[in-house]
């Protein structure tokens, strides 16, 4: 008969040996399909588990910054363009406003109205390539077909009126570009849109608005999807604010932020539109902002595309753009947060410095404080749902 | 030609070519089904011009580039382990069709302990994925073998029991024995019906597990390309890539095969004779199921590695148990 | 901080001004910006983020002001050598931003770091660290952010001239030197009539 504290304390015994498992020093990327380019993350790793992770960048640092310094404002506008080239339109905006507002001219209404069609424009389509990729990264690949052939019906709108689809370089400092052969021959203001354009946006708006539906269905009631992103990568209202994390993550976290309604650079106060907000702030909110949004984006290039003011296109600018000194800040809602230039011009065709804020880079900066404490497959998902661009982080 | 037949060599070399044409041909019908039908479920075309009409050519076209890829090692690779692992899955393939039933007699041998059998050596397919993870040298690899490691120690539990249920109500665990006897098991009346109808969560059961056998999403997870980046083969390029492929795929019809022969009545349908439409009708069933899983695969997510040992021990093996103490009382009582 | 409607921008700026305790503020182009003086940096940007409301930080960056610059037009006006750090910050309620700006010595640019009020200055303070050397003192991991660990230099010190540019002029420049005076005539016109 065996002594019942004897065996006690041998299963005590085995409970005590602790096997020695050194840490594994895991380097997601700088190739990795789940990066979005050139994004290292070296993450310390217990098995699945991951406790610490430090992301690297700067692998595509392209030197914005100092280019800028030996660029006109027009070939900046040009530059920055392909910071973040997923909504490449949308980043030429807070710099135009800003060169606009040190040198005291305002873009007609028809101008700011098409620069603001052609922003949400930009923005369905970063979203809903978000919406495709974000699937994907968890291992539903038909999600991305719907959501690419839907931005397919975007990009062909911009391309029908710039003539680009990534990088349109339509917007000129004043105004955007009109069209080709415009000038004193010109008779008709409403010649800078492409014919027929406006009944084109509004039933491709309709599309969109009902794939949204679609898309809702195969995501939203997918099981699997749900659990694995309800309650992952829980990002707090008040650490959001301090690291500057902004756009759909910030209000995905509870916080009633959208520049759209805060700044003035674009004639946003006059479209009737809602922002949406979540109180979790987990990926899942995180995507369903996203798809939120682009219901409104949707619904608000309906609106503009009715309201539109028939006009000028072009405020009366020098032929060479030379911007008195002045410096200011402007900052706007792009697809992926807030995006600002902070313009110092020392009078000339050169500005001075250009601060480039860039939406990616504090979006995630926050990946060392959200990715701890994880299983690797979370790193996926939550990288995905913070839907940023490394050229947008690395400028 | 029967006594050539009776010469057990000459037969042995019959089945054994049998076998070693089926293997890449049902690889090479189901890979084309999933191009196909995922380009079709996700609004494409999918393969359209090799071949000339369809694209029917383009897995033999990719097939034939795998050959011609340079076959490399990495230079820390532990060379035999991973030279030999896939040849090991694909024989764990290869012998799966063995004992799978097309009629009452064209099978290659009909095992007493057949289903024993298929389930031991389907396990084996997983040792073979282990070594490939572990002698890669890529951490990645390494992980990707010991996430299929853990997948086969939580999905062969459900597997196994959720096949109990059908070797008790057929008495047998021969393949054909069990086809034979869904050939003449009768609820209502006077229509054999398969067993699918009385065993119906076993079937679930065992449809989940040997999804998560075959590593296909939502329980992908060895591979998981976008954590992973290829997962146990990320290191593998050239025909031992293909050596997968093959293995991925044709296993999808051997874990078809079985789940049909189990659970659907395998060969037999009621009112057609077995020995001449007998691998016509199975075939028709392995597809159906096969499309099942394609069909999966181009709607689900992937699954994290808790939840997914989480849904086998906590549900499935509960549920199979439960099963089997079901199937046990109505056997016992009827 | 209540942003009431009919309050002007100069007025946010005063009350800014008065509660971080800035030497002087100025909202020209719309842009508030408040000076503080360096050794009160810190201080000032935690009365920034807990009595004046401001919590969302938005970016930290510098400017060097200097006369003598490689690359790019000098300063119009003779200016201080300088470097000036600059940090943006603003509220969710009414999206005010405001800029806080400090001036800091060539010869001692150090300044302490904030990424301790507002976690998100941590990667920005590291970029400014490497293209202005620019010292964060209380930093908790000042090394480079972008640059590879063995880059030498500070590219955005206007100092630090873009090398490929001195050997092979940029041909973009064709355009901006040649075009300027002949604009007027034969050149087709992309101004609006209209307008």
């Amino acid at each position: 008969m065996l002594d019942r504290s004897a065996l006690h304390h041998l299963s005590e015994a085995a409970v005590a040996i602790e096997l020695e498992t050194p840490d594994m020093t895991l380097n997601i990327g700088p190739q990795h399909p789940s990066t979005h380019g050139v994004l290292r993350l070296v993450a310390k790793v217990d098995g699945e588990k991951v406790y610490d992770v430090q992301p690297v960048v700067g692998y595509m640092h392209r030197g914005y910054e100092k280019i800028s310094e030996v660029r006109t404002y027009p070939q900046i506008i040009t530059l920055i363009n392909r910071i973040e080239w997923v909504s490449g339109y949308a980043n030429e905006i807070p710099f135009l406003v800003a060169t606009e507002r040190i040198m005291g001219v305002e873009a007609p209404p028809r101008a700011q109205y098409i620069r603001l069609i052609l922003t949400e424009m930009t923005r369905l389509s970063s979203h809903l390539m978000f919406m495709g990729s974000y699937p994907l990264e968890l291992g539903a690949a038909t999600p991305l077909m719907f959501a690419l052939r839907e931005r397919e019906r975007v990009l062909d709108l911009i391309e029908s009126v710039t003539g680009g689809r990534f990088h349109p370089n339509f917007n000129r400092i004043g105004g955007v570009k009109p069209v080709a052969g415009a000038g004193p021959s010109q008779k008709k203001a409403s010649q800078d849109l492409p014919a027929g354009f406006l009944q084109e946006t509004r039933r491709a708006m309709d599309q969109v608005l009902s794939t949204s539906d679609e898309i809702e269905d195969l995501i939203a009631g997918n099981e699997v999807l749900l659990a694995r992103t309800k309650g992952v990568g829980i990002l707090p209202a008040e650490v959001a604010l301090a690291y500057g994390v902004s756009g759909p993550n910030l209000r995905a976290s509870g916080v009633d932020f959208d520049l759209r309604k805060k700044a003035d650079y674009l004639p946003y106060d006059e479209l009737d539109f809602e922002t949406a907000v979540t109180e979790t702030g987990d990926c899942w909110d995180r995507w369903w902002v996203r798809l939120v949004e682009i219901r409104e984006s949707a619904k608000m290039i309906k609106q503009a595309v009715d309201q539109i003011p028939s006009g000028p296109l072009q405020a009366k600018v020098p032929r060479v753009i030379k911007v008195p000194k002045g410096e200011t800040y402007v900052r706007a809602e792009n697809p992926k947060g807030e995006m600002g230039y902070h313009v110092i011009s020392e009078g000339g065709q050169i500005p001075y410095r250009v601060k480039i804020r860039s939406a990616s880079f504090n979006n995630i900066s926050i990946l060392p404080h959200i990715l701890e404490g994880i299983l690797i497959p979370d790193i996926v998902a939550i990288m995905g749902s913070l839907d940023f661009v490394l050229g947008d982080v690395d400028r | 030609m029967s006594d050539l037949l009776a010469n057990f060599w000459i037969l042995l070399a019959l089945k054994l070519v049998a076998i070693g044409a089926l293997v890449p041909v049902t690889a090479l019908v189901i890979g084309y089904a999933e191009l196909k039908i995922s380009a079709h479920m996700q609004s494409r075309i999918g393969p359209y011009f090799a071949g000339g009409r369809w694209g029917w050519a383009q897995l033999i076209a990719d097939g034939i580039k795998f050959f011609q890829k340079e076959d490399i090692i990495p230079e820390e690779a532990d060379r035999q382990v991973f030279k030999w692992a896939p040849a090991l899955v694909l024989l764990s393939t290869v012998a799966l069709f063995v004992v799978i039933p097309f009629s009452p007699t064209l099978i290659v041998q009909d095992l007493d302990l057949g289903v024993f059998y298929v389930l031991a050596i389907s396990s084996v397919s997983t040792i073979g994925v282990l070594m490939a993870g572990w002698s890669s040298a890529n951490k990645y690899s390494l992980m990707g073998g010991l996430r299929a490691a853990g997948q086969l120690i939580a999905y062969e539990l459900p597997l196994l029991l959720a096949v109990v249920g059908v070797i008790i109500q057929a008495g047998t665990m021969s393949l054909v024995g069990i086809v034979e006897a869904q050939a003449s098991f009768e609820v209502f009346g006077t229509i054999a019906v398969p067993y699918v109808a009385v065993q119906f969560v076993g079937f679930l059961v065992f449809m989940t597990a040997a999804l998560a056998e075959l590593n296909r999403i939502p329980f992908d997870l060895p591979v998981a390309e976008s954590e992973l980046v290829m997962g146990f083969v990320t290191e593998y390029s050239g025909f031992r890539f293909l050596f997968f492929f093959l293995g991925e795929y044709a296993n999808m019809f051997s874990m078809s095969a079985i789940a049909s022969t189990l659970f659907l009545g395998g060969y037999h349908f009621p009112g057609l004779n077995a020995e001449i439409w007998g691998p016509v009708v199975l075939t028709v069933k392995i597809l159906a199921l096969a499309f099942l899983m394609i069909w999966f695969r181009w709607t689900f997510p992937r699954l994290r590695e808790d939840q997914l040992q989480k849904f086998a021990w906590k549900w499935l093996i509960p549920v199979s148990l439960a099963n089997i103490a079901v199937t046990g009382i109505f056997k016992v009582v009827m | 901080m209540t942003n009431n409607p009919p309050e002007s921008i100069e007025d946010i700026a005063a009350s800014v001004a008065e509660t971080v305790g800035a030497t002087r503020h100025s909202s020209d182009l719309g842009t508030v910006k408040v000076y503080i003086d360096r050794v009160r940096w810190r201080e000032a940007v935690t009365a920034a983020r807990d009595d004046a409301g401001l919590s969302f930080f938005s970016w930290l960056s510098a400017v060097d002001w200097t006369n003598d610059v490689a690359v790019g037009d000098p300063p119009a006006e003779e200016v201080e050598e300088r470097y000036e750090v600059m940090c943006a910050v603003s509220n969710t309620t009414d999206g005010q931003i405001v800029i806080l700006s400090a001036d800091l010595p060539k010869d001692d640019p150090v300044i302490e770091s904030i990424s301790s009020v507002y976690p998100g200055a941590n990667w920005h303070e590291r970029e400014t660290a490497e293209m202005f050397e620019i010292t964060f003192a209380g930093h908790p991991n000042l090394v480079k952010l972008y640059l590879t660990s063995d880059f030498v230099g500070h590219p955005l010190k206007k100092s630090y001239g873009l090398i490929s540019r001195e050997v092979k002029p940029w041909p973009g420049d064709v355009d901006v030197e040649d075009m300027p005076d002949s604009a007027a005539s034969d050149s087709p016109s992309f101004e609006n009539p209209d307008a």
